[in-house]
């Protein structure tokens, strides 16, 4: 089998596990509408404000269900013992990251698809714009890069919802700046070229978090 | 001199942790070295198995 | 004489000089004061931070590469020792902040970057001692190699994002000589002290490992 079947067959177990119990997805959507609803609370006196602080609320919502998301992405893999099981099958430490990696972007792709409308009709915002939603994808990207390294990292401390977060979360804070900034430009109706900056700094952050998570992830999984 | 207050404030709080700092690993250590040399004896009364 | 003698030597003759050269020898700035001789401190300790920062970076790799103890008790050594330096240079320039902006913290590039690269410090440390048996060092290391990386990004990111807004200008102008030469020796001064504080610290952890050694072998 080549390297993008053995992820491809990774993340598509993960997929069916997922069908089955729908425990990431259901939960990781529920709380991303209550993190909507809060912050709508929170910030929303008057449509200026909601829009001002829309994108940022909107990827607060993305970072914290990511990472929720994320915390369970090895979780089966360590209680039922399958790392050891995929690693010994002579997969290679890297297409196990690979497929992670894809499973763990399905996931948060379905959660942003489903909460993106959510965030449109309670905000008021064209949020469904085609920009925007390429900017979510590209920075989701740079996330769940980033998140599959420290998700697997985690899963083997102790506290590990807590590890999680703290390790995580500073660290990709450059994917976000970018993603916060773009979204505004793209809710306020800019044309590409003005947001070309941000994008091309998620395009390279995505880049960078894909190689050094793709070096580094071998060292964390190996027993 | 105006704000010689903070610049007093600076100065006293790096002094104070560089200075807890070395204390903590001075006594950690002195520690260490009793728990060592205790150890040795012990290992000298009883020879390892 | 041992090394750990000579550079205890070597920093006490050095801070004596440089407490001189601040308060003493170095002219008052014109605009900010008294205050302004905190930055002689403030930012050796924020550059010897980033030094130990690398340090820890490098013998990450190192560890993870050779998988000797030693590179993962250099790492962590300077880890440690990078994280009171990070923390005093946030305090400083925190307090030499209140009275020259007005402000105790704001959130332009360099506080914000100095800020995440403390809480991954932290994470550093919490990684290590969470991590179970030999997972502390290894994901330590993967901690130690990704932060370093990801501390510039970091940085730049931040810098691109705040330039719509500029905030406070940190200094206008070059500095004077005698800023200069006290700057310098300040900056030998925390280095050496860190050199210092790292060989005791290290044979802190060897003393610690043989310790370890002797209880699971003897008893």
């Amino acid at each position: 089998m080549s390297f993008w079947n053995k992820a491809l067959a990774i993340a598509w177990k993960d997929v069916i596990s997922e069908m089955r119990t729908r425990e990431i997805v259901f939960s990781v959507l529920v709380f991303a509408i209550l993190v909507i609803v809060v912050f709508n609370f929170a910030f929303g006196e008057t449509q200026e404000t909601l829009t001002a602080v829309a994108p940022g609320i909107l990827w607060v919502t993305f970072a914290f269900s990511g990472v929720l998301s994320l915390n369970r992405a090895f979780v089966a893999e360590k209680e039922d013992g399958c790392l050891e099981g995929l690693m010994a099958c002579s997969a290679g430490r890297e297409v196990i990251f690979v497929g992670k990696l894809l499973g763990n972007l399905l996931f948060m792709l379905v959660v942003e698809a489903i909460a993106l409308p959510v965030f449109m009709v309670l905000f008021n915002l064209p949020v469904l714009s085609f920009e925007l939603i390429t900017i979510t994808v590209l920075a989701t990207v740079g996330f769940v890069a980033l998140g599959t390294l420290f998700s697997a990292l985690a899963t083997n401390t102790r506290a590990r919802e807590m590890v999680l977060p703290i390790l995580f979360l500073p660290l990709v804070v450059p994917v976000i700046i970018a993603a916060v900034k773009a979204t505004g430009l793209a809710l306020a109706g800019q044309s590409w070229s003005d947001m070309s900056t941000w994008l091309s700094m998620i395009i390279a952050f995505d880049i960078v978090f894909l190689v050094v998570s793709y070096l580094v992830f071998p060292f964390v999984i190996e027993e | 001199m105006e704000n010689v207050g903070y610049l007093f404030a600076a100065y006293t709080i790096i002094w104070l942790v560089v200075f807890g700092y070395v204390l903590s690993l001075s006594s950690r250590q002195n520690k260490m070295k009793r728990e060592l040399e205790s150890l040795k004896e012990a290992l000298k009364e009883q020879p390892p198995k | 004489m041992s090394v750990r003698n000579i550079l205890l030597g070597c920093a006490t003759i050095l801070m004596v000089a440089s407490l001189y050269l601040v308060f003493i020898y170095v002219p008052t700035e014109a605009t900010m004061g008294v205050v302004q001789r905190i930055f002689y401190f403030h930012v050796p300790l924020a550059w010897v931070a980033f030094l130990a920062f690398f340090v820890v970076f490098a013998f990450s790799i190192l560890y993870l590469w050779k998988r000797a103890e030693k590179w993962d008790v250099l790492a962590s050594a300077s880890a440690e020792v990078g994280t009171v330096f990070t923390t005093l240079f946030l305090a400083t320039g925190s307090i030499w902040a209140k009275p020259v902006w007005g402000v105790w913290w704001t959130w332009d590039p360099r506080l914000t970057s100095a800020l995440i690269l403390w809480i991954i410090y932290i994470a550093y440390h919490l990684v290590r001692s969470y991590a179970g048996g030999s997972r502390g060092p290894r994901f330590a290391a993967v901690v130690g190699i990704v932060g370093f990386i990801d501390v510039p990004i970091v940085a730049l990111a931040i810098t691109l994002w705040r330039t719509q807004h500029p905030g406070p200008a940190i200094f206008q102008g070059g500095l004077a000589p005698s800023m200069m030469l006290t700057l310098m020796v300040c900056l030998i001064t925390f280095t050496v002290l860190y050199a210092l504080l790292m060989l005791i610290r290290i044979a802190m952890k060897n003393d610690e490992s043989e310790i370890r050694r002797l209880k699971l072998t003897g008893n």
